[in-house]
């Protein structure tokens, strides 16, 4: 019996002493991927270019390669200005892409990345024209326009040039709003009041609330004198039955599919009364 | 649509009173599409029940436990085998006898693994309906081929088993060999299928982007991982396999006094640890080839792996590794007193123990990691100040390759510590294998250090292949020298059991840690995915979609090894049933039934 | 080693510097052999070609 209990006893103790190697290591979580709201109408320039370069350190993993030599294994952004690279790289010979400048040559190289390899960086056996890189914007990384907007944002900015790319417009919110809920995440809870619904919808991504100004869509302050309840209703769980003449069919058409009826019924009475 | 006539429907749409709905044309063209373009399913938290306890760590267990007791089952009738041919070609019935016994303490193992993958497949339905729901979509028809083989297995390992004294001689021999062969096949059959649902989902093939199944079966079973896993599992099961029969007969051997018993326990404790040794020794190789299949499938999913947050993993892999090599080679050192050979090579021990103990510490010197700029403050910095050189790729590599050659030096000093060689061109073979290891070791530092610090990543990763050809050419080169040479040699006298108690709990320690690594590797196979269940296909939003921290991980390992030590404790112990019969009563106790 | 075999000491230095030689010119082909096949070329000195 003293043998079994020796016997035991070397074991366990033996995977513990592994146990504790793995406590004294550094505990680092590997998070998912978590979706943040960007707030359109208060975005600088600044929050574009910051959201840019956290995207660029984390959720588009661009650091996982780009990194500084002797250890990185593709070209070291982070070191080089690149919108005199990317010049330098126009320029080149090898260059088989349509871009005519930095932005568009940066926006080129992250979803076409084999459109110009740098000499040396090439896949293996390829002779330098065919990259390693991944497509940003498929899976796994999958950067929607709005964030690789951003990185180019980043990309000009840091290295002191003038940034070319504009802030998301509201088309480009209106689409990623459609999206990402589809995407998954978890569903919102139910909003609990007109207002609070139509922040959770992203109606003023489209629509001014406080004036008749046409953004993507047309404004809605005195929405309740030109339509009906029944007219606002049906513009909302069917927006394509009548669209307001000089609009492009933009809105999502499945709110009806989203929305509660106690959802929609706040809304359509808040819209009903502003005359 | 009159009143009365009316169904209730669940509401799909909203829509006005008093106008005609019409279906909008999306969901009418989904309606009529061929039934078959199916994508994978997009789910969203509320998809994952919710069992009060994390199901990951639920599935985590289950799923461990079944691939430890897989692992056991398919490999102990692959050396079983092994061991009963030699027996038959050698003609030395100890071989078929502990062949025998290896199969009998092994038996139980297979219904625990039944038992175990029984519950896995149980809680995956009920913990992640969506995905298994997406997998059977995917793989179909192919479960029941799967469950077929199983009544296959059963069929060739009870036969084999129970068949064993009943076919012992002539050429009921050779059936009884062939029931052997087809058990394996059957064995390897199941393991290859159910490996390819793992390299699916960390490599999808055969289908399009958003999940949709467009090519057959096979197209979805041969993705690019599937041969890389195939390899290492079969040959890190064989390893794995000796290293717990190891520790039975360690454990008999102790528990010991007979001197006959104790030679009978030695030996088998010996041949045991020369199949998990002698497996572990290609088993880097593998391991190379699949992490190059994966960054060549995804660089970003070969980074994470290897450059990320999972980097740390690889110092606990190295610590893993050196216990086992560690443990092989003084197992090895203390079997030298069974010979009288032996003192010729004594002084190789204590420069074979430096190099292991120099390589060992090289190869936990710390990484350098970067990941994200938030983990770099977290980490206080990419490199480490003093070790820096020591902690990339080409120092590990070097370690690596010169750890495998001296534990091949130490496996090839015990085989001959018994043998005197009589061939005339013994002096020949002998400056030619000390030349081979000389020139290997001197090749495998400078291709390490010039290629590794002074040129570029590409001649870098290159010669880390000729590294390895080098420790391959060493091995190669040493069995085939030794095999020629000691042919006819004169055999010193060896006598099994003179070993000291203590090298037994080096068998110990090998299917302790060879469990360990196993449980680690499956956490880094697993979490390369990060946030997917199928890789780019099929996002996994469940609570636990992000990686664990290592020492979590170090946790639930942990409670993995030491639920298997006790199921194997259980099934050594049913094992010993068998051979124990209780004596009958002689006289019938007063408080008996009448 | 054995002791069946005497062979004289400058034979015996002969043996070993032949089979150093042999290991040696093994390998330096194995090096460009590999690194070939890779597709990475070597110099006769061993820098990398091209």
């Amino acid at each position: 019996m003293t043998v079994f209990f020796k016997t035991i006893g070397f074991s366990i103790g033996l995977a513990l002493i592994f146990t504790l190697v793995t406590q004294l290591l550094p505990q680092v979580e590997g998070e998912a991927p978590v979706e943040t709201k960007v707030d359109l109408s208060s975005l600088t320039m600044d929050d574009f270019v910051a959201m840019g370069e956290d995207l660029f350190m984390n959720k588009g993993t661009c650091t996982l390669c780009h990194k500084p030599p002797p250890i990185g294994r593709a070209p070291d952004i982070q070191g080089l200005d690149m919108v005199s690279t990317s010049a330098e790289r126009l320029a080149d010979e090898r260059y088989r892409g349509e871009s005519k400048d930095a932005a568009g040559y940066i926006l080129e190289s992250m979803i076409d990345p084999s459109k110009f390899v740098v000499a040396g960086w090439g896949k293996k056996g390829s002779n330098d024209t065919v990259s390693p890189m991944p497509a940003v914007d498929k899976a796994p990384i999958q950067l929607s326009v709005m964030e690789m907007d951003a990185i180019i944002a980043y990309l000009q900015a840091k290295d002191g040039n003038e940034v070319t790319v504009s802030l998301p417009s509201p088309e480009a919110a209106a689409e990623a709003a459609a999206a990402a809920p589809a995407a998954g995440g978890a569903a919102a809870a139910s909003a609990a009041t007109a207002e609070e619904a139509l922040g959770k919808y992203a109606c003023s991504s489209c629509h001014a609330m406080d004036s008749e100004d046409p953004l993507v869509g047309p404004g809605l302050a005195t929405v309740g004198a030109r339509l009906s309840v029944p007219e606002i209703r049906q513009s909302i769980v069917d927006p394509a039955a009548v669209i307001t003449e000089g609009f492009p069919p933009a809105m999502p058409a499945d709110f009806a599919e989203k929305m509660t009826v106690k959802e929609l019924e706040m809304l359509v009475q808040h819209l009903a009364e502003k005359k | 649509m009159g009143g009365a006539d009316q169904r209730i429907a669940p509401i799909g749409r909203v829509h006005i009173a008093g106008q005609d709905f019409v279906p909008a044309a999306d969901s009418a063209a989904s309606g009529a599409e061929a039934p078959e373009l199916i994508a994978a399913p997009r789910t969203s938290r509320k998809d994952y029940p919710n069992v009060g306890v994390s199901s990951r760590a639920v599935v985590w267990i289950l799923a461990q436990l079944h691939l430890f007791f897989g692992a056991l089952v398919l490999a102990v009738p692959l050396f079983v085998l092994v061991i009963e041919l030699v027996g038959v070609t050698s003609g030395d019935e100890r071989y078929d006898s502990m062949a025998h016994e290896f199969m009998k303490i092994s038996l139980t193992g297979f219904s625990i693994t039944a038992i175990f993958g029984g519950s896995l497949a149980l809680a995956l339905f009920l913990l992640y309906p969506d995905f298994m729901g997406y997998m059977m979509h995917v793989f179909g028809a192919q479960w029941l081929v799967y469950a077929g083989l199983f009544f296959l297995e059963s069929f060739f390992l009870y036969t084999y088993y129970y068949g064993w004294n009943a076919m012992r001689y002539g050429n009921l021999k050779w059936v009884h060999l062939s029931l052997g062969l087809l058990l394996n096949g059957a064995g390897m059959t199941i393991m290859v299928i159910s490996n390819s649902w793992a390299t699916f989902m960390m490599a999808p093939s055969g289908v399009n982007e958003v999940g949709v199944v467009v090519g057959n079966i096979w197209e979805v079973m041969k993705g690019p991982l599937w041969n890389p896993i195939n390899l290492h599992r079969f040959i890190a099961n064989i390893g794995f396999g000796g290293a717990v029969v190891g520790a039975y007969a360690a454990y008999k051997f102790l528990s010991t006094k007979d001197m006959e018993k104790r030679a009978h326990y030695d030996w088998m404790g010996y041949t045991s640890n020369f199949i998990a040794i002698l497996a572990f020794l290609p088993l880097p190789f593998a391991g190379y080839w699949l992490m190059a299949e994966i960054y060549a499938y995804s660089q970003q999913m070969g980074i994470t792996a290897m450059g990320g947050i999972l980097a740390w993993l690889f110092i606990v892999q190295a610590v893993l590794i050196g216990t086992i090599l560690l443990a092989g080679n003084y197992y090895l050192w203390a079997g030298m007193s069974r010979t009288e050979g032996s003192k010729r090579y004594k002084p190789f021990i204590g420069f074979i123990a430096f190099v292991l103990v120099v390589c060992f510490l090289t190869w936990v010197t710390p990484h350098t990691l970067i990941l994200s700029a938030s983990e770099i403050a977290q980490l206080g910095g990419s490199h480490h100040h003093i070790l820096g050189p020591l902690g990339i790729m080409p120092a590990k590599n070097i370690a690596v390759n010169l750890m495998l050659i001296v534990t091949f030096l130490s496996f090839q000093l015990y085989r001959r510590s018994d043998k005197v060689a009589t061939v005339s061109w013994a002096p020949i073979g002998n400056a030619l294998m000390v030349a081979i290891y000389v020139v290997a070791i001197v090749n495998i530092i400078f291709l390490g250090v010039y290629y590794g610090y002074f040129t570029n990543t590409v001649y870098k990763v290159g010669s880390s292949v000729a590294q390895v050809s080098s420790t391959l050419v060493v091995i190669i080169a040493g069995i085939v020298i030794d095999s020629l040479m000691f042919k006819n040699a004169k055999t010193l006298p060896s006598h099994w059991g003179r070993i000291p108690d203590r090298a037994q709990y080096a068998l110990f320690a090998l299917p302790i840690a060879f469990t360990w690594l196993m449980g680690l590797m499956g956490y880094v196979r697993s979490s390369v995915k990060t946030h997917w269940h199928v890789y780019t296909v099929m996002k996994d939003n469940s609570p636990d979609n992000f990686i664990p921290t290592i020492g979590y991980a170090g946790n639930m390992i942990t409670i993995v090894t030491v639920l298997f030590l006790l199921f194997v404790l259980f099934m050594f112990w049913v094992a010993s049933l068998s051979g124990t019969k209780q004596a009958k009563p002689e006289t019938v106790t007063e408080g008996g039934v009448a | 080693m054995s002791e069946e075999n005497k062979i004289g000491g400058a034979a015996l230095l002969v043996i070993w510097i032949a089979a150093l030689a042999i290991s040696l010119v093994a390998f330096y082909g194995l090096d460009h052999l590999i690194m070939n096949m890779q597709g990475l070329p070597l110099n006769a000195d061993l820098t990398p070609a091209g």
